[in-house]
């Protein structure tokens, strides 16, 4: 998967490396849920075809027949009609996908929608509840931390994932926690003062 | 737009497609020129009746109102081109020349055709019809088209087009286009460009050469004189979010959804390229993710071919471009180089200026620049040229021309002041034009330098001991940045709400913002009751939005339509209050009597007397509300680590005057963002070509180098005020200065000069090395 948290700019799996590798992976990963059971045996039996892939988005079930090489974000963004995430890059450099999976950011981009079984994928379509704007968004308003907004879904789902682990950064930990993300309008010093500005995001 | 094979017209002028953004105000600066494209009432309407006229107190304007389309875009609500998904909708993909100069013999889309999943395919450059050259011109030049049921079978079917190629020599950099035995780039129907000998005629477009005054006097003149080479380098607008459109056909009516800077242009363009009537043609565009002078192309090729895949689908289709397509064929901002011989004279008056310039907008675009820029040599002379290679053409990219002209001039200028061993700011000042229009910048200067702490700066080449070494460096903008067509339709209904109704677009800017803080202020209502309509050709007429003339363009339409419906209000308001409508004011949230405000009532209850029927009020840009230029200066500071070559920008002060600040809020941040820009151009960005086979190197995010968050410096914005000039636009004038600023003060910091961008750690140390 490609997890920003360690290595802002890189990813530990690249989709084709995923590729590659997948047959190994589900060889040795042990299953724990039947979900992940029928997702290792998705990628073992079939493909390059459609094949049934199970994800969990903002705790709502979405299934979808789609092929294996299919990533999360184009998963979402096509099939789901979930668009709040932009594709900008498509190769995990400017995080206009980042996506929140099991607690973490990753490039939604450079990841396989069929490697998200049975685990919980947060993206920006699902943030704000009926009660209104979650603190990151209103923040991100209140500061004027956007302008095309197209980089602001990865930028506010970058910023949650940074505050659920560390409700309190420092300064530099705010730069260290976004530098895996690119405004090029050029935002920057509002999207600082935005997450600088936050309070009361509980600890994920 | 002209097709890659025909060499635009001369002049030296960076060209546009339609509407052509004004090449901005200012010395060396071309005129601002009106823009192509018909409509709002241009610059011949008659000046406005004052009853339009910006009249204080404000509610709205110059207020920090929060953008109004924030929640939606914080919460993904907000739909751009790349969010449209329609029923039934198919994908698009492009089939491109790996190429960068060949001869297309044939083209077979057999395979493809039956690929799984495919709807559709279009053949763009045809060998075998002579509508469009058989020759492509830069790697990336589009050749076919195929549509298919998913993005990843439309990907699988181009992969499986099959084009013949006659190779064709190829010319990548300046140089090998310059040399004697250099391959032409236009070698199949290049016009005689240039008879200079020795240089191939297709691979070079001469200008007229520009004098003023006497050189030879100039230099005599001189105490001190300097002969050097500067340059800039290509970089690319990297929106991101891609060009690309939607097309949805019903019979012979096309609704298309694109991301484009200019939706009535773009619907001209469909029109004519598909031979439909435009009245069958729709352009939507609500949000954009940047465009930066890159989207004003009215018959961009992708928004061309979905067309013609969907008619022949039957079919919805999208067609966004992917990152590397982005970087190679959807323009660039052109290099620009200048060998000076310039002279000062001692008390540090220049005196002269003898320049020969040159730069590359790719194949067949030129590549003009303003030089010198805005100081003022008495005596001067300038020879330009435009060089064709075998890359993408350049599109305008934000303040065309002006980042190029500022940085080689303002280092110069460094360069200078320290032969005649004045203070930076002081030379400046002294050789500022003494009348320009808006001639703010001595003003600036002197106040900026005040707050920077200039008088800090220590001499070239800092003296502290250790590797980090720290510096100062200023330089000033200008840029032209008026509109003049635009047109508003505004209905306020009974139940006080307002809907303004205007066909522009919104880059990002935060047009939909200003919008709604116009008519919020004329009806002394909160912008909450304001629903602005844009980005539709089904609303009225406005123009591209390039070279920041949108705010100025669209602000007095909307006031004027904005009065026009407020008079009608009072009027029925009127007769209930018992007064002449002429004395009714619409302030606070009430319509009342001037001198009398018990004689008032709310403006839900006015917008009561509305009834069934909503009143309309229609408005178009007239002059008057608006002007053009602005003056800018910013100072940077930074730390340079010489054993690392890496620069660290410390802080920015920008002190940037648009006249009547309209919506202070996203106006600080096309300033924040300018900056940014320009300290990407000045450090990381650049378009790498191999010199050998024509490709580009970094066609991605990831080596195509942009600033983090880790790379932004502490920026200080200071809007100067100029309520009485009416809206001026500020997209363009804060992306100029950063570079040549940051530039200067690598400079100052660590005691050598470079003169060329952009400022990598490698060029740092070999420009260390070679004075050691």
């Amino acid at each position: 998967m490609a997890e920003k948290d360690d290595k802002p700019g890189g990813f530990s799996v690249s989709r084709r490396d995923f590729l590659k590798t997948a047959g190994v992976v589900s060889a040795v990963t042990a299953a724990t849920s039947p979900a992940e059971a029928d997702a290792q045996a998705a990628v073992n039996g079939v493909g390059p075809g459609n094949v049934p892939v199970r994800l969990t988005v903002n705790g709502k079930r979405v299934d979808l027949m789609i092929e294996p090489r299919v990533t999360l974000l184009d998963a979402l963004r096509m099939r789901a009609d979930l668009t709040g995430n932009k594709r900008g890059c498509d190769r995990g450099a400017c995080g206009a996908c980042t996506m929140i999976v099991d607690g973490r950011a990753v490039y939604a981009c450079s990841t396989l929608a069929i490697e998200c079984q049975g685990k919980e994928v947060r993206n920006v379509d699902g943030l704000a509840t009926a009660s209104g704007l979650h603190p990151v968004q209103q923040a991100f308003c209140d500061k004027d931390a956007l302008m095309c907004g197209f980089c602001t879904p990865g930028f506010v789902m970058a910023s949650v994932a940074l505050l659920e682990k560390n409700p309190s950064p420092t300064p530099d930990q705010i730069r260290k926690g976004l530098d895996g993300n690119i405004c090029r309008c050029g935002t920057f010093s509002r999207i600082f003062e935005a997450v600088s500005s936050v309070k009361g995001v509980t600890r994920g | 737009m002209a097709s890659p094979n025909e060499p635009q017209a001369p002049g030296g002028q960076a060209p546009a497609p339609a509407p052509q953004p004004p090449q901005g105000g200012g010395r060396g600066g071309q005129a601002p020129a009106p823009q192509a494209q018909g409509g709002g009432r241009g610059p011949q309407a008659p000046p406005a009746d004052p009853k339009y006229h910006w009249a204080p107190p404000h509610s709205s304007i110059g207020t920090h109102v929060k953008r109004l389309d924030g929640p939606d875009k914080v919460t993904g609500k907000a739909r751009y081109t790349f969010d449209i998904n329609r029923p039934g909708m198919l994908y698009g993909r492009i089939v491109r020349s790996p190429h960068p100069h060949a001869r297309i013999v044939s083209v077979d889309m057999t395979a493809a055709q039956k690929a799984p999943g495919v709807k559709a395919t279009h053949v763009w450059r045809d060998p075998t019809n002579t509508q469009r050259s058989s020759i492509v011109m830069f790697q990336g030049d589009e050749i076919a088209g195929v549509a298919a049921d998913t993005e990843e079978h439309a990907i699988d079917a181009a992969r499986l087009v099959k084009v013949e190629y006659e190779v064709l020599p190829a010319v990548i950099q300046v140089d090998q286009a310059l040399a004697g035995n250099a391959p032409p780039v236009f070698a199949a129907s290049g016009p005689a460009l240039d008879t200079t000998p020795g240089t191939p005629r297709s691979n070079v477009r001469q200008g007229q050469t520009q004098e003023t005054g006497d050189i030879a006097a100039g230099f005599k003149q001189a105490a001190q004189t300097l002969e050097q080479t500067y340059s800039t380098h290509v970089i690319t607008h990297v929106c991101l979010e891609s060009h690309g459109a939607v097309c949805e056909w019903d019979g012979d009516n096309l609704t298309a959804w694109v991301s484009t800077q200019g939706v009535f242009a773009t619907k001209e363009g469909l029109a004519t390229g598909l031979n439909i009537p435009s009245s069958n043609v729709r352009v939507i565009t609500q949000y954009m993710g940047g465009g930066f002078g890159s989207k004003l192309g009215a018959q961009d090729p992708q928004t061309m071919i979905c067309a013609r895949l969907a008619k022949d689908a039957k079919a919805p289709v999208k067609l966004m471009l992917d990152r590397k397509e982005e970087h190679l064929a959807t323009g660039n901002r052109p290099s620009a180089a200048a060998r000076i011989k310039a002279g000062v004279a001692a008390d540090g008056t220049l005196t002269a200026f003898d320049a020969e310039s040159w730069g590359t907008g790719g194949a067949g675009a030129a590549a003009g620049f303003p030089l010198p820029y805005i100081y003022v040599f008495p005596n001067r002379r300038r020879a330009h040229k435009d060089v064709f290679i075998n890359t993408g053409q350049q599109r305008p990219m934000r303040a065309p021309g002006h980042p190029q002209g500022s940085f080689i001039t303002e280092v110069l200028m460094e360069e200078l002041a320290d032969l005649v061993k004045m203070d930076p700011v002081e030379f400046r000042i002294k050789n500022l034009p003494p009348e320009a229009p808006n001639a703010m910048w001595g003003q600036y200067l002197r106040q900026g330098a005040k707050e920077f702490g200039w008088d800090k700066r220590h001499p070239t080449g800092d003296p502290t001991p250790g590797p980090i070494k720290t510096g100062m460096g200023v330089a000033i903008n200008t840029w032209g940045g008026g509109g003049n067509q635009g047109r508003a339709h505004v209905e306020i209904a009974s139940d006080g709400m307002v809907i303004v109704r205007c066909g522009t677009q919104d880059l990002g800017t935060g047009t939909r913002t200003l919008v709604a803080v116009v008519a919020a202020d004329t009806f002394g209502i909160p912008t909450t009751n304001i629903k602005p309509e844009i980005g539709d050709t089904m609303y009225p007429m406005s123009g591209g939005s390039g070279g920041s003339t949108t705010a100025a363009g669209i602000s007095p339409a909307i006031r004027i339509a904005t009065v026009n419906a407020l008079d009608a209000l009072k009027e029925k308001v009127a007769p209930a209050l018992g007064v002449d409508a002429a004395t009714l004011v619409a302030v606070n949230g009430r319509i009342q009597a001037k001198d009398n405000p018990s004689k008032g009532m709310s403006w839900a209850d006015a917008c009561k007397q509305i009834g069934a029927q909503p009143i309309a009020g229609d408005g178009a840009w007239q002059p008057g509300l608006s002007s053009a230029t602005t003056s800018g200066v910013q100072f940077a500071e930074v730390k340079v680590d010489i054993e690392t070559g890496i620069v660290k920008v410390v802080r920015v002060l920008a002190l940037q005057d648009c006249g009547l600040v309209v919506s202070r809020l996203t106006a600080e941040s096309q300033v924040y963002g300018g900056i940014v820009g320009s300290l990407n151009f000045a450090l990381f960005e650049d378009r790498i070509l191999d010199r050998n086979t024509g490709q580009m190197v970094n066609p991605n995010m990831e080596w195509y180098l942009l600033a983090g968050m880790s790379d932004i410096p502490k920026i200080d914005v200071r809007l100067m005020d100029q309520s009485e000039r009416g809206v001026v636009g500020i997209g363009e004038p804060p992306t100029v200065p950063t570079a040549a600023a940051i530039a200067l003060a690598v400079r100052n910091a660590i005691g050598v000069t470079v003169r060329s961008l952009p400022l990598t750690p490698a060029k740092i140390l070999q420009t260390l090395a070679q004075r050691a």
